[in-house]
């Protein structure tokens, strides 16, 4: 996939009073793959409803969503498993990892489903670098936010993807930690010729980016 | 799968998929031990010997009081016999072929003897289809075999033996005594050994191989085919109430208990169909179960399987494990109920073999296949059910 491309998209709990000055609503705006987006906003300006919109699992919005042109909201199930596995990353706000696997079986319930798409050292070095390889086998449920934080983003990078959506990645993490996640995201985007789009309410991940708007 | 069973058999409830086992395990028996049943009743409502089988009927004509002085006939005429064999659902008829020449049984057992005066007949070997090597005669032979009614020996062991203070005598013994048969006519007179191969329930009269009569009435009778007084008609049931209609039209009569028979076939069919019945609403009911279980289990894991969806597992990946489940349940409950039915056989079948002589017992055939096809139906029903489940938990996530 090379492009996606929002055409007049709104919120449906936005119609009653849409937003005058966003860079996103009712508005023309694509993301190109390679291109890495940072789209900055207040919260409850719709930043999650929009990860939700490109990841296909929400629909109440008015407009168009186009993947390459095609209305993603025709997909079936089966194209957006597909887009899930092979074209579209995401790290949700609120994480969803499960909390009675541990850290590497919430990783590996990815990276087994991509075909063991990074190799055990990879996924290794990326949790020593990040500081948890220590919690390797401890249950998701019992680690801290900022811990659970960095597992989602491991498992993020853990399959093949043209766009990456990272709702709010350094939210709970400390400067040295977001130094890495940075190191980390921008080492297998460029690897994957990837694109880029990542939110922030305050906490920015420390990227060059091309393209910066306001929700 | 591994992880994916890992995280899915959350919640699972070792109770309620107890539950529907057992209750599952009930119904497919029931229904599948009715089946056996039904099957290992089947050759006894239809083996030949006792006409019972819905194709066969005798025929004789009334014997009214103008008969017995002598004006009319109860003999069938060749006429008469053509047209019959032309009514509709008749595949075929044979007449009761009757010896016309004198026959003198007599039989001697410790010091003590009885004779009586007999008469032979006999039918073609097909309406008889009797499982005996022994239904055999070559001229030559001085052996006759012979099947007699049940009644006989059931006359002699209830009413002769215990009036008379003899000893009452089994089956088994009764087809060890030989009879002597004294055949006389045409100026002949010839000792022949009678034995006893088959004792009909239902045939009332003695029958002896067709080939043996055609060949002593030449010897001691006539020779010349007398008309038969009787005939068995072989019917392909498609339509008996038409044949029924004829016979009663035409003043003939159906011999022996045949509408008794139809009764106690239509019977055994009736009950079978209820207890089948009975079975497959436990087994439906315990179908519920399952599915109220599954979808417990769904309901309660319905965050897991929307967050496995959001990584891109699909619909089917996820189902599969729960579907995997059932299946697995429903072949477990396929076996057991299998291993129940065959046992429970084994406690019924020396009872039906007590029943009737020469049993050959129905194959396994039937209970297998329906166990199989009953184990395929839930669980493509189950499988189907949670994958809708599934695809609604999508359309959701």
């Amino acid at each position: 996939m090379e492009t996606i491309t929002l055409q007049q998209v709104l919120p449906a709990v936005f119609s009653d009073r849409p937003p005058q000055d966003s860079g996103i609503w009712l508005r023309e705006v694509s993301f190109r793959k390679g291109e890495c987006t940072l789209l900055e906003a207040e919260s409850g300006s719709g930043k999650s409803s929009l990860c939700s919109y490109l990841y296909g699992y929400r629909t109440d919005y008015a407009g168009t969503i186009l993947f390459d042109g095609r209305d993603c909201r025709q997909f079936s199930p089966k194209e957006w498993s597909r887009l899930r596995n092979r074209s579209l990353s995401m790290m949700f706000q609120e994480l969803r990892l499960f909390p009675e696997l541990s850290v590497l079986e919430n990783i590996r319930l990815k990276n087994d489903l991509a075909g063991g798409y990074q190799s055990p050292n990879r996924i290794n070095r990326m949790l020593e670098q990040l500081g948890i390889a220590d919690k390797r086998n401890t249950m998701a449920g019992r680690l801290s936010f900022g811990q659970q934080q960095r597992v989602a983003f491991i498992r993020s990078l853990c399959q093949p993807f043209d766009f990456i959506l990272l709702d709010e990645p350094v939210s709970h993490l400390d400067d040295a930690n977001s130094a890495v996640l940075a190191q980390l995201l921008s080492e297998e985007v460029s690897r994957q010729g990837a694109g880029i789009v990542v939110t922030s309410i305050g906490r920015r991940i420390n990227i060059p980016y091309d393209k910066i708007l306001s929700l | 799968m591994t992880l994916l069973w890992k995280l899915l058999r959350r919640h699972l409830s070792v109770v309620q998929l107890g539950g529907f086992t057992l209750a599952n395990l009930v119904g497919a028996t029931i229904v599948l031990t009715a089946l056996q049943l039904y099957a290992d009743l089947r050759p006894i409502l239809t083996q030949p010997d006792s006409f019972l089988k819905g194709d066969y009927l005798i025929l004789s004509k009334k014997i009214s009081t103008l008969r017995t002085l002598g004006l009319g006939s109860s003999d069938f005429t060749q006429a008469e016999l053509r047209e019959l064999e032309t009514c509709p659902s008749v595949q075929g008829i044979g007449a009761f072929t009757p010896a016309n020449y004198r026959i003198e049984g007599s039989i001697r057992a410790g010091g003590m003897g009885m004779s009586t005066l007999l008469f032979f007949e006999s039918v073609p070997d097909r309406f008889l289809d009797i499982r005996s090597e022994a239904w055999t005669f070559s001229p030559g032979e001085r052996t006759i075999p012979i099947i007699i009614p049940r009644n006989y020996l059931n006359l002699y062991n209830y009413g002769f033996a215990k009036s008379q203070g003899l000893p009452q005598i089994s089956e088994g013994i009764f087809k060890k005594v030989s009879l002597n048969l004294d055949l006389s006519g045409n100026g002949l007179s010839e000792r022949f050994t009678g034995h006893i191969v088959g004792l009909s329930n239902r045939l009332n009269t003695i029958l002896v191989p067709e080939s043996f009569l055609t060949w002593s009435n030449q010897r001691f009778g006539s020779g010349r085919p007398g008309a038969p007084s009787r005939v068995i008609v072989e019917t392909d049931g498609s339509a008996p109430e038409a044949l029924y209609d004829y016979i009663a039209q035409q003043g003939y009569e159906i011999e022996g208990d045949r509408q008794d028979a139809g009764t106690t076939a239509r019977f055994v069919r009736l009950g079978t169909g209820a207890i089948v019945t009975v079975g497959l609403l436990i087994s439906a009911l315990s179908f519920f179960i399952l599915l109220l279980s599954i979808f417990l289990l769904l309901q309660r894991n319905s965050r897991k399987l929307e967050n496995l969806l959001l990584l891109g597992y699909t619909p089917a990946r996820v189902a599969r494990p729960y579907q995997l489940l059932t299946a697995g349940l429903n072949l477990f409950v396929l076996l057991v109920a299998l291993a129940a039915t065959l046992l429970i056989r084994q406690g019924y079948l020396p009872l039906l073999e007590t029943l009737t002589e020469e049993y050959h017992p129905g194959g396994v055939g039937l209970s297998l296949a329906a166990g199989a096809a009953l184990a395929l139906i839930l669980t493509l029903l189950n499988g189907a059910a949670i994958r809708r489940k599934v695809n609604r938990l999508w359309k959701r996530a």
